[in-house]
């Protein structure tokens, strides 16, 4: 008996010119097939995120100090948008697939790198808001790393006043991209 | 919600059947057995009241249909029927079929929609079906209203009563007898003349006796009094509903018992014939308790007892979904989509009741349940989950949702609250809840059952043929299977779905209803991404249906308003732009294909394999009817090319040339076609004219392989077009992907100020078209820097590059004051002349402009050569303008002068000569030079002045001297007989030029005098014809003497006399002409002094003897008396060791009014060649005070007393 819990779908860097800094994709479990692939295809994905600026907008009228702004809004029963404001708005979402993660009943073996104890008292549950956090300040640790880079120009990627900008080449911030969202799992609290 | 049984999923609300309102025609007496008709042969209510009654029912009864909760401020929520006098209600027991033989027992008969019943559509093993539910909610009302009227005759009035009551008594009896529990309420209207001849007690008595006729609860009767409108009428009408309220729910609580204690009995009621068809199977107990809980749950819904419908509604899908109900059906049985619908409907009422009660998560969760649980199933027992028949019914899933929140219209949801989704209710608040369980706006139901469409499409698009064609084409065999593969639950059968031929479903279109819905409900809260998702989501299903206007409609805004493009959202921009270009290409809108092609060509969007690239070939295909002109701009499709244009130089001068360059990069994708525009025009802002380069093909193409070329362009201006001097330039502007084309110019500057090019526009040629590309250049950021030729990176880049500041030409021509003065001085004329010189290359064309700023300007004249203007004198600012000079040939000079008038006083001129001019050889640039002259006038000279008193030789008058005193008038000059007092006049004046000047005059005048005084200058220093030559800051002296007399000895009042000093000089320099300078007079004034007094005074004056040897001074004492009183004074004179003295040591004085007299005092000074101080004083004897003795010539005073000058002995000059 296996159950589903929750994953990172994708995950996203929008510059503050409502552009795409960087996009990554991870792949959900399809029970069907048995098999993991993306849930959705990268228009798809980038869609989704560019949706996203709407909620932001909407709710940075009711400003959240902190810039985590929870739960952005569920696409449909198993994809949800979740976000986070930088200072300088940078805006950084997590859609997270409900059913994106295999674990078989028991807690014994966990699909994926998730940690087996967390995963096994999650199954079939929800998800809290806060349980991203630690998605997000990887997210922006490693953005920060990424700014430290004396060769990252942060106009270049969101000119002032102007409009798109480039996306983010990185490797290094790719990796850790990466390394999040495929370590993340409902229970983790350090990244 | 449609495709539910009509009737399954109303909202229950208590039905209550109105009659006497209308006039129907009585309803027959019921053909089939069984049916109970109520009805009275009272006539119908007519009039106003009924009518208004009507419609007030009408009204009700849609308030009744609504499916919003109903709240606690709602008194009823009732459904209404009106009806003529009659009604029929169903009959009460099925009858048996015909068909079957007679019965040896007399058979136990069943309501018609029990499955009991051979006749119902249930037997023998249905469970429930809608009827029910319909019976209840449409036809056995729960109560029954009868209106009747109170006639208020008193000769019928009896008649009238008894025959309701027996009315009312027939109704009663059938009612009873039918078993139907339905409540008989009358109402009773009084007509219009009860108000006044019926009294209150009569009206109770009648009622009362119509009650006790006919045994009625007196809850169920109503008296209503003719009413003065129909607003307290309804009032009135509300508080009976809502008594009636009660008594309903009270009905359908004796329902919902009745079904509870069939259920605790337990027992499986045998149906009145066994089945002899089918399965010949019939329902067990679990499935009759379902049915009861499922009653139950029905009739707690019609009293709006939510927890207790819930509880019903749960315990029968338990039950329906458990072991012992669906697990048993067959899945190839009608039985099961039976059962399935059941299922659907129960849910639907359940999240209905959640959504009542404000549970919204709870109604996501039960929905999730509810799909959860039948996946389940129909994965075990049905005909799986991979079919078109499942996503179908997922669609309708969801959209039973959507349909549901609008219809319950759930509090704090609505569009204008812009909530995207609602918090969870409080029983879920700590919950670990999935993010899909709060609430989303039925946008978000509408696209999962978009979605679900989707994917109802293709599972449909993958049944086989075989199973598609029609099943009269087939045979029966493979219908039969067909018919156990495909799940056709609320869904056409595969050969209705996806037919062989014909038209099957349409998807796409039930896709794009679903997505418009989802659309409008975002656009209401501004997700105008998602929305901007679902045009193109749209947009891709009307394609399909090769809607291709609809397509361009849906996806033009966001094409216009550049949706994503703007953002670099480009795989999104992309497939909108292929899209939309697909749409545009088949409506034959050129100009959309065009743009979007050019867009396309960017090499940011990823290649599409076997795709042309070239703007040539981009209308192939598309069908147009002329040639097409088309202007796109960068602000709507962005551009493959980018254009950036520099200045060599950040200031350039008018006349001179500037180089520029414009480089333009093409960005296309590497298998792109070179483009050949036709021409460039670079248009700037300001003081540049554009400028037009024109494709030439002869000249040589830029084949080199460096990314870079640099091509010099010679322009020519344009000859026919000579005044608008527009530059053309002829170049190869053909650009390779990835290739930077720069052409280099050279732009002659005409005009000063600041130019910047603005845009750039391509224009592009084929056969097909021809097309403008506007580039706006003005943008920070697209400037690039210098290019040279062999380097790819430009050199010093600045910021601003593409403007370009032009200076005005420098101007040549010389202006300068001719002979400047170093200084003007009041009241004197001001003449300046200037000189013109003409240092430029060629002859010069002038114009001279004039301004004099100032406080006042005085007249002034303008002198040059025959031009001649004269200015009058103005306040503050004075001009001439446009004064033509005419031709000035190089290196040659022209004057001309300006003379200003005298300033009255010391003042300041600012003026301004500017001269405007352009030369012959370049008439378009003008040329300024400006001279600014700056003119302090200031006074000439300064004085100080001292009036000082001298004795006056002529006697006084005496008072008894009769003659001199009368008047004798001699013509109209009044001889002066008053007394008479001389002055001198001493001014010190000193010249404030800063040059010697000649003064050639001193004039004292007398300005005024107060009347009955006089005076008059009797000496003036003389000065020879020449004049005196005064040096500056020089004091220099003269005296005037002055006498002032009075007109009559009788005056007695003091004069006050005004005095002006006037210098009249000249300056001193030669004037060339031999013409002597002017004199010019300057007067300052001098001030009032008071004289005439009538205090006594003492004068000293001095006679120094004629022998000089001697030495001997004498001394005169003058006392005057100008006052009227008799006075005594006490002269006494000390004796000094500085000289010796004849005269009274100590006397005294006495003077008669208007009188003086001397004492006189001889002096033989010891010393010679100083100042001696003869210790005189002079006392009021009366006042015992001392006067002040005045001194006069040779004299002077200081605070201890006289001072007599003893001029040296002659010895010493010897």
């Amino acid at each position: 008996m296996s159950a589903a819990i929750p994953s990172v779908a994708c995950l996203g860097v929008i510059g503050r010119n409502n552009n795409p800094l960087h996009i990554s994709i991870f792949p959900s479990y399809d029970p069907a097939a048995n098999t993991f692939s993306p849930i959705r295809n990268p228009l798809q994905f980038s869609l989704l995120l560019s949706s996203t600026i709407d909620v932001f907008d909407l709710r940075s009228k009711s400003s959240t100090a902190s810039g985590d702004f929870g739960l952005l809004h569920a696409i449909d029963d198993r994809l949800a948008a979740y976000g986070f404001e930088t200072n300088t708005g940078v805006r950084m979402v997590c859609i997270v697939d409900m059913r994106g993660r295999r674990v078989e009943a028991g807690g014994s073996g966990v699909a994926g790198q998730g940690s087996g104890a967390a995963g096994a008292s999650t199954v079939g549950a929800g998800l809290r808001d806060s349980e991203l956090k630690p998605v997000f300040r990887a997210m922006q640790s490693a953005y920060v790393r990424l700014l430290q880079n004396p060769f990252y120009d942060p106009d270049e990627h969101a000119p002032l006043g102007g409009k798109g900008g480039r996306r983010i080449t990185s490797k290094k911030f790719g990796d850790d991209m990466k390394r999040i969202g495929e370590a993340w799992t409902p229970g983790v609290t350090t990244l | 919600m449609d495709g539910y049984p009509l009737g399954s999923l109303d909202h229950n609300v208590p039905l209550i059947v109105v009659s006497g309102l209308r006039s129907d025609p009585p309803e027959q007496p019921p053909k089939a057995k069984g049916q109970v008709l109520l009805r009275s042969d009272l006539p119908p209510l007519d009039g106003n009241e009924a009518t208004f009654l009507e419609s007030y029912f009408e009204e009700v009864d849609e308030r009744g249909k609504s499916w919003t909760a109903v709240t606690r401020e709602e008194h009823y929520r009732v459904r209404v029927k009106t009806v003529g006098r009659s009604l029929v209600l169903p009959s009460r027991r099925a009858t048996l079929p015909e068909t079957i033989e007679p019965l040896t027992t007399p058979p136990i008969l069943h309501s018609p929609f029990s499955p009991l019943s051979p006749s119902s559509a249930l037997y023998p093993d249905g469970l429930m079906n809608a009827q029910w539910i319909k019976k209840h909610q449409e036809e056995i009302p729960s109560i029954f209203v009868c209106f009747y009227t109170l006639i208020s005759d008193p000769k019928i009035a009896v008649q009238q009563d008894n025959r309701l009551k027996s009315a009312l008594n027939g109704m009663r009896a059938t009612l009873v007898e039918s078993g139907y529990k339905t409540r008989l309420v009358v109402i009773i209207l009084g007509d219009e003349l009860a108000r006044t001849n019926l009294t209150a007690e009569i009206i109770q008595d009648r009622l009362e006796g119509v009650r006790r006729g006919t045994g009625l609860d007196p809850k169920s009767i109503f008296y209503i009094p003719p009413q003065e409108s129909t607003s307290e009428l309804r009032r009135v009408m509300d508080s009976i509903l809502a008594l009636l309220y009660n008594t309903a729910i009270e009905y359908y609580r004796d329902l919902g018992r009745h079904a509870r204690k069939k259920r605790s009995r337990g027992i499986v009621p045998q149906p009145t014939l066994p089945p002899t068809s089918g399965t010949s199977q019939t329902l067990s107990l679990p499935d009759w308790n379902f049915r009861y809980d499922f009653k139950s749950a029905i009739f707690a819904e019609f009293r709006q007892e939510i927890d207790a419908a819930i509880r019903s509604f749960e315990q029968a899908y338990e039950i329906l979904l458990g072991q012992d109900v669906l697990d048993i059906i067959p899945s190839w049985s009608p039985r099961w989509n039976e059962a399935r619908l059941l299922a659907d409907i129960i849910s639907i009422r359940c999240l209905r009741l959640h959504l009542w009660m404000g549970q919204t998560s709870l109604a996501v969760r039960r929905w999730q349940t509810h799909r959860d649980r039948i996946s389940d199933f129909v994965d075990r027992r049905g005909r799986g989950t991979n079919n078109y028949g499942w996503q179908a019914w997922e669609a309708r899933w969801a959209m039973v949702m959507a349909n549901m929140i609008e219809l319950v219209e759930v509090p704090g949801f609505g569009p204008s609250t812009m909530t995207i989704f609602l918090q969870p209710e409080k029983a879920l608040f700590g919950e670990r809840l999935q993010p899909w369980e709060l609430l989303h706006h039925t946008g978000y139901w509408y696209r999962i059952a978009a979605r679900h469409l989707g994917a109802r499409r293709s599972l449909a698009h993958r049944i086989p043929d075989d199973d598609r064609g029609a099943p009269d084409a087939s045979p029966a065999s493979r219908v039969a299977s067909k018919a156990i593969r495909y799940d056709t639950y609320m869904c056409p059968p595969p050969h209705e779905e996806y037919p062989l031929s014909g038209n099957g479903v349409n998807h796409a279109q039930l896709m794009i209803d679903c997505l418009l819905n989802a659309r409008g409900q975002f656009q209401a809260r501004k997700q105008h991404r998602i929305a901007a998702e679902i045009s193109l989501e749209c947009a891709r299903e009307m394609a399909t249906l090769g809607s291709w206007n609809e397509v361009l409609a849906m996806l033009r805004p966001l094409w216009e308003d550049k949706s994503f493009r703007s953002e670099w959202w480009l795989d999104i921009s992309e497939d909108i732009l292929w899209v939309m270009r697909r749409a545009a290409a088949e409506t034959g809108r050129a100009d959309i294909v065009v743009a979007i092609d050019w867009e396309l060509m960017n090499e940011r969007f990823t290649r599409r394999q076997n795709w042309h690239y070239d703007l040539a070939k981009s209308l192939d295909g598309v069908s147009l009817t002329s040639k097409p002109f088309i202007t796109i701009s960068d602000d709507l499709a962005s551009s493959f090319i980018s254009a950036s244009f520099a200045f060599r130089t950040k200031e350039g001068r008018a006349g001179e040339t500037c180089l520029a360059q414009l480089s333009l990069k093409s960005e296309a994708l590497q298998v792109a076609a070179p483009v050949t525009l036709s021409s460039i025009r670079v248009e700037f802002e300001g003081h540049l004219k554009p400028i037009t380069l024109v494709h030439d093909s002869d000249l040589p193409t830029n084949s080199s392989k460096e990314p870079v070329s640099v091509t010099a362009v010679a322009e020519t201006k344009d000859e026919e077009d000579e005044k608008e001097g527009q530059l053309t330039g002829k170049c190869n502007i053909t650009l390779r992907p990835g290739h930077r084309q720069v052409l280099e110019m050279n732009i002659p500057l005409r005009e000063p100020g600041q130019a910047s090019a603005s845009r750039v526009i391509l224009t592009y040629k084929t056969e097909t078209f021809e097309l403008d590309y506007t580039l706006s250049l003005s943008d920070l950021g697209k400037v690039t820097g210098w290019f040279v030729r062999g380097a790819a990176k430009p050199r010093l880049s600045r910021p601003d590059g593409h403007i370009l500041h032009i200076q005005p030409r420098p101007p040549k021509m010389k202006l300068r004051l001719v002979e400047p003065l170093g200084q003007f001085y009041a009241n004197e004329p001001i003449p300046l002349k200037i000189g013109l010189h003409n240092e430029e290359d060629d002859s010069a064309n002038v114009k001279l402009d004039i301004r004099i700023v100032g406080k006042i300007i005085p007249r002034f004249r303008v002198d040059a050569g025959e031009h001649k203007r004269e200015v009058d004198a103005a306040e503050e600012e004075s001009q001439v303008t446009g004064l033509a000079l005419g031709n000035i040939g190089s290196s040659s000079s022209l004057e001309l002068s300006i003379h200003l008038d005298p300033a009255p006083a010391p003042t300041v001129y600012e003026i301004q000569i500017r001269a405007d001019y352009h030369l012959e050889s370049d008439a378009a640039t003008p040329i300024v030079q400006v001279l600014p002259i700056h003119l302090n006038v200031v006074n000439a000279f300064e004085a100080n002045y001292d009036l000082m008193p001298r004795l006056h030789p002529d006697p006084w008058p005496s008072l008894f001297d009769y003659e001199d005193l009368q008047d004798v008038s001699d013509g109209d000059v009044i001889q002066a007989r008053g007394l008479a007092q001389q002055w001198c006049l001493v001014c010190h004046y000193a010249s404030f030029a800063t040059e010697d000047l000649d003064v050639v005059g001193l004039d004292m005048v007398v300005t005024a005098v107060t009347p009955g005084g006089r005076c008059r200058v009797v000496s003036q220093p003389e000065l020879s014809a020449d004049g005196m030559i005064v040096a500056p800051k020089t004091m220099y002296e003269a005296r005037f003497g002055l006498v002032a007399q009075k007109v009559t000895l009788d005056d007695r009042h003091p004069v006050a006399i005004d005095l002006a000093f006037v210098v009249r000089w000249r300056r001193r320099r030669q004037v060339a002409d031999g013409e002597s300078n002017a004199i010019n007079a300057t007067t300052m004034t001098v001030g009032q002094y008071m004289v005439l007094g009538t205090e006594p005074r003492v004068l000293a004056s001095v006679l120094h003897s004629s022998q000089e040897q001697s030495g001997l001074v004498r001394l005169d004492i003058t006392i005057e008396n100008p006052s009227s009183h008799f006075l005594t004074f006490g002269l006494a004179m000390e004796p000094s060791d500085a000289f010796a003295f004849s005269g009274s040591k100590q006397t005294t004085v006495h003077l008669l009014p208007m009188s003086r007299r001397t004492k006189t005092y001889r002096l033989l000074p010891l010393t010679r060649g100083v100042y001696i101080r003869p210790g005189l004083v002079v006392r009021d004897k009366y006042f015992q005070k001392v006067l002040r003795v005045i001194p006069t010539e040779g004299m002077k005073i200081d605070k201890d007393g006289l001072l007599v000058w003893i001029p040296p002995a002659p010895e010493a000059e010897e």
